[in-house]
């Protein structure tokens, strides 16, 4: 790290809030991703102001800034790609308000989602995207790759809830987008345009979130099936019932066989099992939904159907979904989670075609997922020191992609671009589009100092 | 390739499986209370990730994250991969000791053990009134934290003991030891042998430690096999105060610690809940409890070596503690007691105490 | 003045297990002195009792300790505990980098403000007091 630009660092965030040690660089080469890269140095900013001077200091200098949450991301928007200076949001943690009469609540990027949820939870609230990795990832990152979670198909993502934001452009200018107000259709809609922009376009320091009050009430069932069709077309007819289940999620037989081996929760081996749940304010409400679904499953050739009776069931139904990534990551020494999503209609058809993949390559892929939302979770397992494998699993991933898309749907339905999926952009979206995305990423940073190597857009 | 240290030979696989998912971060005590990714135990994995690859050494500059771990074992209570952490951390110390890197602390301590016998150099024990080396059917085993941190502590087990009219004698203790195998060292055999035959000598059946770390290298370690192979009993005083009846009462709202060594390592949960629910009707459990305890942030060495973070870990438990709203915290670890009191702030009111301790004054105040 | 690196004030009274007392108004105030912050290292705690508590001279009335050291603080004086510096609760680091100011830790309200003859003062039996602690700890 040069030192003049190393003093300019320490002169603006203090030297307590800088550093190049070894250990924080190599910490922060990596995410939750594959990839990794060294930065030159690392800090951790307090405010808006201070970023603004940073980012200043980025473009005269031309060195590349990393927005970073905690780092939990899949596909390696948080990699200094190009090296430079990483921007670690953790200390920008407070939850700055929470107004239940305008049902709102104004948080620092660096707030932990599950503090937020807890801080929500005491009041009656919730903020429905949940992400799995809840405990640990921040708000920032939360925005930054539109997180979804399990309660995706009734209630949306995190776009759905951004109502306002501060942001840091690139060159340094502070601004802010969007509205306290519920709705808003004043000017261009900018917090849309940050929100899943994965750190390329601006640096949020500040989220204004709409938040809901928290139902009640639930029913939980847990269905199989002996054929995956049945399952895939099960999902699709629930989706004209008349009722949205608030979870609806699905784990393939390699899934299934995987937790059994591993665990002694004895799950009953089928080609696929379905979770679902239904939230309201009243048990009768919500029984009734769920009797709804039920009866699409009986039409589709359901095996069995459990229903949850007391608190400890539903904890023992969702046992089998929570520890699927956990198994699945302990069966060989690397994998790849991807997050295709299809449109509902497709969703049977990407559970087959998933299958003909792994067939195709001899690859072992684990499937799970939102099916409520058309997102699964292909896990390709994997020895990553065998060449050979690696080959197979990348061939099989691309593939992968491309059977999303000819299914008309899209290569990442929450995890985000970053690296990983950065080959293939291509193939979901055309040449125009490329052109006005890489158009506006030139507008917001002409230097291209703001997270780099990113997204095939910079 | 051929694996270059110790730490690679053994846990080569368990490194592996490290999927950089970054769970252990809502669990780690010390990433917690500093918010630095290098000091989470993923951040340690990444490192010897890298030493495994050939891409780094072990060396000086890895000391500040290979040797700020509590070994609290949160992170391997919640990793979805399983990995082990912190028994690969004790084997890494040990390899960055055979290459003559290691933190000044436990160097120190370590050359302490081989003049002193306890962990502080301290050369005169309080003699807490108190004969020692008797014959009796119990021994009583302070440890050092006891002996010379929580003097007022150890009394109060004492008397509590002696109010149960128990059997037992204090003995010339020296340190366990067992410190040194987690920070880069070896158990030292010269203060073993000194305990074995004090031990002897009593005639005693029975071993009861007050502190849980004692309690584990008596009851695990090879060293003290001897102990194990004659029959003599090893028991951590939590467990012994099962047995009593012990006939006192508080209405305050009383809520319990679970320290590492105890919990997570030993499985000891329930021992000391009953005790304190024989005494009092208002318990309450900390927002995080049992299995997923937040450490005190006094253990694996760090309140020698980090001593600043070791008490701001502990003033984040305290936080907890606030939230239920607890008159007074217990637990049966001086170590612990030791480094949550001094994290306590004056405007926190509650009080903190070893639930012999606790259990001792409820009995004084009833005569 | 300065002894052999430490620096140790002349117009201060010290207790002779290192800490320093001087007057103000009525009162005196208490600290710990350049000698023993530095032979302690880092302060990471510091004992902070309840004001009011009655003190006896030479008697101990609180702690502090360094990652491994343990202190105790003996009254220099009688009399009463009226004022403890509360920023040494979360910043005890200030008795190492300012001992004699920012650093303070005890207020107390004499008994007899004559018994601060008993301690060491000036020049000459500081200097030999020093030199002679230095050769102690040395060992």
């Amino acid at each position: 790290m040069d030192e003049k630009i190393k003093q300019s660092l320490i002169d603006i965030v203090d030297e307590g809030n800088y550093t190049d040690n070894l250990i924080d660089m190599v910490s922060y080469s990596y995410d939750a991703s594959e990839h990794s890269h060294r930065p030159s140095c690392a800090v951790w900013p307090g405010t808006a102001e201070q970023i603004s001077e940073i980012l200043k200091l980025a473009n005269r200098e031309r060195i590349a800034v990393i927005p970073r949450g905690a780092g939990t991301g899949l596909s390696g928007s948080a990699i200094p790609a190009e090296g430079g200076i990483v921007l670690d949001l953790s200390h920008m943690n407070e939850i700055k308000e929470i107004n239940f009469e305008s049902r709102l609540a104004v948080v620092q990027p660096g707030v932990v989602y599950g503090e937020l949820e807890k801080a929500l939870a005491q009041n009656g609230f919730f903020f429905p995207p949940d992400p799995s990795s809840g405990k640990v990832a921040t708000l920032g990152g939360n925005v930054a790759t539109n997180a979804g979670g399990v309660k995706g198909a009734k209630y949306g993502t995190t776009k759905d809830y951004v109502l306002a934001l501060q942001v840091v452009l690139p060159d340094g200018r502070i601004t802010r987008v969007g509205s306290r107000a519920m709705k808003s259709v004043s000017g261009y809609d900018m917090t849309r345009l940050f929100v899943g922009s994965e750190g390329t376009l601006g640096v949020v320091t500040e989220i204004t979130l709409k938040i809901n009050p928290k139902p009640t009430a639930t029913s939980t069932a847990r269905a199989t099936f002996d054929r995956l069709e049945d399952a895939g077309k099960a999902v699709t007819q629930i989706m004209s019932s008349g009722i949205l289940p608030s979870v609806l999620e699905i784990l393939g037989k390699h899934t299934i066989l995987a937790i059994n081996q591993n665990t002694d929760l004895g799950l009953p081996e089928v080609e696929a099992m379905l979770l679902v749940e239904t939230d309201g304010y009243t048990k009768g409400e919500t029984d009734f939904q769920i009797e709804k679904v039920i009866e699409v499953f009986h039409r589709n050739n359901v095996k069995e159907v459990r229903r949850a009776e007391s608190e400890s069931e539903v904890a023992e139904l969702w046992q089998a979904r929570k520890s699927a990534y956990a198994v699945l990551a302990r069966i060989e020494t690397h994998f790849v989670l991807e997050d295709v999503t299809v449109p509902m209609a497709k969703l049977a058809d990407l559970l087959k075609g998933i299958e003909g993949i792994a067939g195709k390559y001899d690859v072992q892929i684990a499937t799970f997922g939102h099916a409520g939302d058309g997102n699964l979770h292909p896990q390709l397992l994997y020895d990553g020191y065998d060449p050979e494998q690696v080959k197979r699993v990348e061939a099989a991933s691309a593939d992968l992609f491309q059977l999303a898309i000819d299914l008309e749907g899209t290569l990442t339905g929450e995890h985000g671009i970053g690296m990983s999926k950065a080959p293939y952009m291509k193939l979901e979206h055309d040449p125009v589009a490329m052109d006005v995305m890489g158009g506006i990423k030139k507008m917001f940073d002409p230097n291209n100092i703001l997270n780099p190597g990113k997204m095939a857009l910079g | 390739m051929e694996a270059k240290y110790d730490f690679a030979r053994k846990y080569r696989e368990q490194i592996l499986q490290c999927s950089r998912c970054g769970f252990c971060q809502a669990h780690c005590p010390v990433y917690g209370s500093t918010l630095r990714p290098s000091l989470n135990a993923r951040g340690k994995m990444l490192l010897l990730k890298e030493v495994m690859d050939g891409k780094l050494e072990l060396s000086d500059e890895l000391i500040e994250t290979l040797f700020q771990c509590t070994t609290c074992a949160s992170c391997f209570e919640n990793c979805p991969s399983g990995v082990e952490v912190p028994e690969i951390i004790k084997q890494v110390r040990k390899d960055m000791v055979d290459i003559g890197s290691c933190h000044p602390a436990f160097k120190g301590m370590n050359e302490v053990l081989q003049k002193h016998d306890n962990i502080y150099a301290e050369d005169e024990p309080e003699d807490f009134e108190r004969e020692r080396n008797k014959q009796a059917e119990n021994v009583y085993f302070i440890g050092c934290v006891g002996s010379y941190r929580e003097d007022e502590a150890t009394l109060a087990t004492l008397d509590l003991l002696d109010r149960l009219e128990v059997d037992y004698t204090l003995i010339d203790e020296v340190c366990c030891s067992g410190v040194l195998e987690d920070v880069g060292y070896q158990i030292n055999g010269d203060l073993v042998r000194k305990n074995l035959d004090n031990i002897y000598a009593t005639g005693a059946q029975r071993v009861i430690t007050g502190c849980p770390y004692c309690f584990r290298t008596f009851k695990n370690k090879p060293q003290y096999a001897e102990l194990r192979e004659k029959g003599i009993e090893i028991v951590h005083m939590s467990q012994f105060l099962t047995d009593f009846d012990l006939g006192v009462k508080t209405d305050k709202r009383v809520a319990y610690h679970d320290p590492c060594d105890l919990g997570r390592h030993c499985g000891i949960y329930e021992e000391p809940r009953d005790t304190i629910r024989k005494i009092a009707d208002d318990f309450v459990e900390l927002p995080h409890h049992h299995a997923d305890a937040l450490c005190c942030g006094a253990g694996g060495g760090v309140r020698g070596a980090f001593a600043k973070n070791s008490i701001a870990m502990a003033r984040r438990r305290l936080e907890d503690a606030e939230e239920v709203g607890a008159e007074v915290v217990l637990t049966e670890c001086n170590s612990c007691a030791h480094n949550l009191g001094n994290a306590k702030l004056r405007k926190q009111k509650f009080k903190i105490q070893n639930i012999t301790e606790f259990v001792n004054e409820l009995m004084e105040e009833a005569e | 003045m300065e002894i052999q690196g430490y620096n140790m004030p002349d117009d201060l009274y010290y207790e002779e297990n290192h800490f320093w007392v001087k007057e103000e108004g009525d009162l005196l105030v208490m600290g710990m002195d350049d000698f023993a912050q530095k032979t302690a290292g880092e302060i990471v705690y510091v004992q902070l009792p309840d004001e009011g508590k009655k003190l006896k001279v030479t008697k101990k009335f609180a702690s502090l300790e360094s990652g491994k050291w343990l202190g105790k603080v003996f009254a220099p004086v009688n009399g009463e505990l009226v004022e403890v510096n509360e920023e040494l609760e979360t910043s005890p680091e200030l008795i190492n980098q300012d001992c004699y100011g920012k650093g303070w830790m005890y207020k107390i309200d004499p008994s007899d403000k004559s018994e601060l003859g008993d301690l060491i003062q000036g020049q000459e039996a500081v200097e030999k007091w020093v030199l002679a602690d230095i050769e102690k700890y040395a060992e």
